[in-house]
């Protein structure tokens, strides 16, 4: 019982504070509001057996990422509002319509979903989520995986040397 | 007779060509072009000899040789080999082009000494005679037809030697276009052939085609004709003669080579070759005969005005193949071959002795700016003289008795035979009157007016030497055949005519035939020489004056050119207009940007798609996901 | 009672569906870049839940891996923004169409 509160809190964190992002129109805000969805989110991991995700997802998310968004904002400040109708005006009843059409989709499919054992309680679990779990399955049956991570990291890291190389190369043009 | 021998004739001047064609970018030496340019020839020649030797060892009728070099298609039972046939009548053409042949290279090394193009010059020369020796030699329709378009080929290089005239260019393109109306003619009928006999090669077309077409039927008519349109287009016969006198832009050994020795005279080896076909349409061979005899009279009457020695010499050559394909049509075809023989000989000599007077001149070719070269060039007085009286029919020199016996059993072969022979009688007069009133204008007169720039200058021996065997050959050339005393060439051609019909003049025409030619070559002589010759000339002008339309005429060619333009290229131009005007734009542009259209409006919707907005882009990710996440849930 | 795999994919679905209506809506660039981070956690909830109802690792392992492609993309959509604001043009995704068709 204690494990479907804990759920059902988490699960209203994470979707409100999703809502905040969309909805709020500040991007500080948002941004905050993104920690709290996140943080929820990391809840949800540890009800999961995946305490090792958990722990990554509040580690590096909230605390690495979301911190370089918010340090971003900062450095950009405040940005005046923009001035102009939306030029997507026409187009937003379509696409909520859309989204709408996606989202009761995928409520039919998971309704009429035949998978066994899904609606039933999670069995006792293994030790899936344990570091040294992650670690083997990253080092034994993943390797490939994890070496092509490892390329896509050094590969961002370059464009973003890049990317600033090339701006400030921009600002010196001036 | 070895079949060897007869593959080197062939293929020694395409191997002349393409060691010239492949000897490196640059300019090879010109003692190594001379040497392969004529060598190449001179092998042909002596291979050509050898074989000839050999046939005289013969019997008669053994004197075919087929060689097959390979089996080149077999269609549903028509069965098309590379092969060549070696008999009295391609040998006798396989002699006259090989031999003069290689006496016009010899002498072309010194004429075109001063060309540039001095090596592409003996390529195409080279190529000349391989196409020819292929037309001669080829055993069936289909190489005789790749002969034939590739002698057309080579006589449009080299008519448009000198690319850098626009007349040169444009005589080219002309004598392209025509000769092609003549393959097209010759296609048709080796078409029909193979429908009717089922064969193409001479051997089986020959033997089977009296049974396969019938004597006198419509098919045999429509072939004999469509070959004659090939012939009239190649040896320049009404109306498709108008190239060959425009076809003087090219250098003189080419006009001496291939428009008056041997190409034009291709027209006349098809018909003869073709002697069972024709036999078997007596209305084509009447239509032959005259276009032979109208083209013989105009070309004589258009020589007498031309003011370019080298324009009198054409027209003469095209009057002469007139009285030739006239011969065939009326079923004389030895008498054809004989003339062919003899005018190779005497138009050869003729055209390299105008030569040497235009090389004489630096390249002047107007013999109104000639006259007195006798004085200067008295060898080439000689010769030319040789030539003239040859062509002219006085004996003994061999112009008279191929010409005589033609006339002779002209007369003799029906009432078309007796009305031709007339026409060939006044197109002798004719002849005698321009080719002296040629010969006298250049050779004797007064020099014109300043006298020359540099005094002409007698060519060396290289040049000389051809054109004296040349004169020597047109001397005697006609002696194999004398009436009433030797039938060379009847015999000698007797294997290879398979329906000759054997038309024989009786002595009494023979003897008064003899007569009336003699009598026209003298009035014509006469005739000139009062004009041209006695009195320095004055009296030319006074004949000009008094017949003014009559000469406009003749110096219009018969106004044939602008007739073949109002008849035929006007209207191919205003179609081709009106087609431009109405059909393209409506016709093949509307059904091109029907096309384009379509593709411009499916373009134009899917880039209201591409609007670079990636909220739009996104939108569509999500529609598409909709979409597969629907067909799966369906699919279930 | 214990948590069914339902609920997880249900939550994984409004996470999602979220995102995509923020990337859809949104005009400000970082606030686009929120929204995906959205969308990425609500395949990641998805990915942990059927981890935990196969009992494998596989599905965190997957999930780790998204987390490290999430970094990336953030890094380079960063890093893109702040070179656009210094060409001084509006931060406004719609003005940036040179890919128009």
């Amino acid at each position: 019982m204690g494990e479907r509160i804990a759920f059902a809190i988490a699960a209203a964190g994470a979707l409100g504070c999703a809502a905040g992002v969309v909805t709020l129109s500040n991007p500080f805000r948002a941004a905050v509001s993104l920690i709290g969805t996140l943080l929820s989110v990391a809840v949800l991991f540890l009800l999961a057996a995946a305490p090792f995700a958990a722990a990554i997802q509040v580690i590096v998310y909230a605390g690495a990422i979301v911190v370089l968004f918010l340090f971003v904002i900062a450095y950009l400040g405040e940005r005046p509002p923009r001035i102009g109708p939306d030029p997507m005006g026409r187009w937003a009843f379509l696409m909520a319509t859309g989204v709408g059409v996606l989202v009761a989709l995928g409520l039919i499919g998971l309704l009429r979903s035949h998978l066994p054992g899904m609606r039933a309680a999670f069995a006792e679990a293994g030790d899936i989520g344990s570091p040294r779990a992650i670690g083997m399955a990253f080092v034994d049956t993943h390797s490939l995986v994890f070496e092509a991570t490892s390329l896509v990291l050094l590969i961002a890291a370059l464009g973003a040397v890049l990317l600033a190389r090339r701006a400030v190369l921009g600002e010196r043009g001036r | 007779m070895t079949p060897a021998l007869a593959w080197i004739t062939l293929l020694a001047p395409l191997a002349g060509m393409l060691l010239l064609v492949a000897s490196g970018g640059r300019e090879p030496s010109r003692g190594f072009t001379r040497l392969v340019g004529v060598g190449s020839v001179a092998v042909s020649f002596a291979c050509a000899l050898a074989l000839f030797l050999q046939m005289l060892g013969k019997d008669d009728h053994e004197r075919a040789l087929v060689s097959t070099a390979w089996r080149w298609a077999d269609l549903e039972g028509l069965r098309i080999d590379l092969s060549l046939l070696v008999d009295p009548l391609s040998m006798m053409m396989m002699l006259v082009i090989t031999g003069v042949g290689s006496l016009i290279v010899l002498y072309s090394t010194e004429y075109m000494g001063h060309d540039r193009d001095y090596r592409r010059f003996f390529a195409e020369m080279d190529f000349f005679i391989f196409a020819m020796l292929l037309l001669v030699m080829a055993a069936n329709f289909v190489f005789l037809i790749v002969g034939w378009a590739f002698v057309g080929l080579a006589s449009y290089l080299l008519i448009g030697y000198y690319y850098e005239k626009p007349a040169a260019v444009a005589a080219a393109k002309k004598a392209f276009v025509i000769n092609v109306l003549g393959d097209v003619g010759l296609v048709l009928a080796a078409v029909m052939i193979a429908r009717e006999v089922g064969a193409l090669d001479f051997a089986t077309v020959f033997a089977s085609a009296p049974d396969a077409l019938g004597a006198g039927s419509t098919v045999a008519e429509f072939v004999a004709v469509m070959l004659f349109v090939g012939a009239a287009a190649k040896s320049a016969q009404v109306p498709l003669h108008t190239w060959l006198p425009d076809a003087m832009e090219g250098p003189t050994p080419v006009s001496a080579l291939i428009h008056a020795a041997t190409m034009v005279t291709a027209g006349v080896y098809l018909i003869v070759r073709c002697n069972v076909l024709y036999q078997l349409a007596p209305h084509a061979s009447e239509m032959v005969a005259i276009a032979g005899a109208i083209t013989l009279f105009m070309a004589a009457t258009i020589a007498t005005v031309q003011e370019d020695i080298k324009r009198v010499l054409a027209w003469s050559t095209v009057s002469q193949i007139g009285y030739m394909i006239m011969a065939a049509g009326l079923g004389l075809y030895t008498g054809a071959m004989f003339h062919f023989l003899t005018h190779a000989f005497f138009k050869a000599l003729m055209f390299l002795v105008a030569g040497i007077v235009i090389h004489a001149l630096a390249g002047e070719q107007g013999i109104d700016r000639m006259g007195g070269l006798r004085r200067y060039l008295p060898v080439s007085w000689v010769l030319m003289g040789v030539g003239c009286l040859a062509i002219a029919g006085v004996p003994p020199f061999s112009g008279f008795f191929s010409k005589d016996e033609i006339l002779a059993r002209a007369w003799d072969a029906g009432d078309l035979g007796k009305v031709l022979s007339i026409v060939g009688l006044a197109g002798a007069v004719l002849t005698a009157f321009y080719m002296f009133r040629m010969f006298f204008r250049v050779f004797h007169g007064p020099e014109p007016e300043g006298g020359y720039d540099h005094e002409p200058h007698n060519p060396t021996i290289i040049m000389t030497l051809p054109v004296v065997i040349l004169g020597v050959l047109a001397v005697v050339g006609g002696w194999i055949q004398i009436p009433t005393v030797n039938h060379g060439i009847n015999t000698w051609l007797d294997p290879s005519l398979l329906a000759d019909p054997g038309i024989e003049a009786s002595h009494a025409t023979e003897w008064r035939t003899i007569a009336m030619s003699l009598a026209a070559a003298v009035v014509g002589i006469g005739v000139a020489w009062m004009i041209f010759g006695a009195g320095g000339g004055r009296r030319r002008i006074e004949m000009a004056d008094r017949f003014p339309a009559l000469r406009r005429f003749l110096l219009d060619q018969w106004r044939f050119d602008p007739m073949i333009d109002d008849a035929v290229v006007a209207p191919g131009r205003d179609l081709g207009d009106t087609a431009v005007a109405r059909f393209e734009p409506r016709g093949a542009l509307g059904i091109a940007s029907l096309g384009s259209g379509l593709a411009t409006g499916a373009g134009r919707l899917v880039r209201a798609s591409q609007n670079g907005m990636v909220r739009v882009s996104a939108f569509g990710v999500v529609l598409g996901v909709a979409i597969v996440a629907v067909a799966m849930i369906l699919g279930r | 009672m214990g948590i069914s795999l339902m609920y997880y994919l249900l939550v994984s679905g409004g996470l999602f569906a979220l995102g995509l209506l923020g990337v859809l809506i949104r005009r400000n660039p970082l606030l686009l870049l929120l929204s995906v981070e959205l969308m990425l956690n609500g395949a990641n909830v998805a990915l942990i839940g059927f981890s935990r109802h196969w009992n494998s690792t596989d599905g965190q392992v997957f999930a780790l891996v998204v987390m490290v492609v999430a970094a990336a993309e953030v890094v380079i959509g960063l890093g893109l923004i702040v070179a656009v604001f210094r060409q001084r043009i509006a931060l406004d995704v719609d003005g940036m169409d040179h890919l128009k068709g």
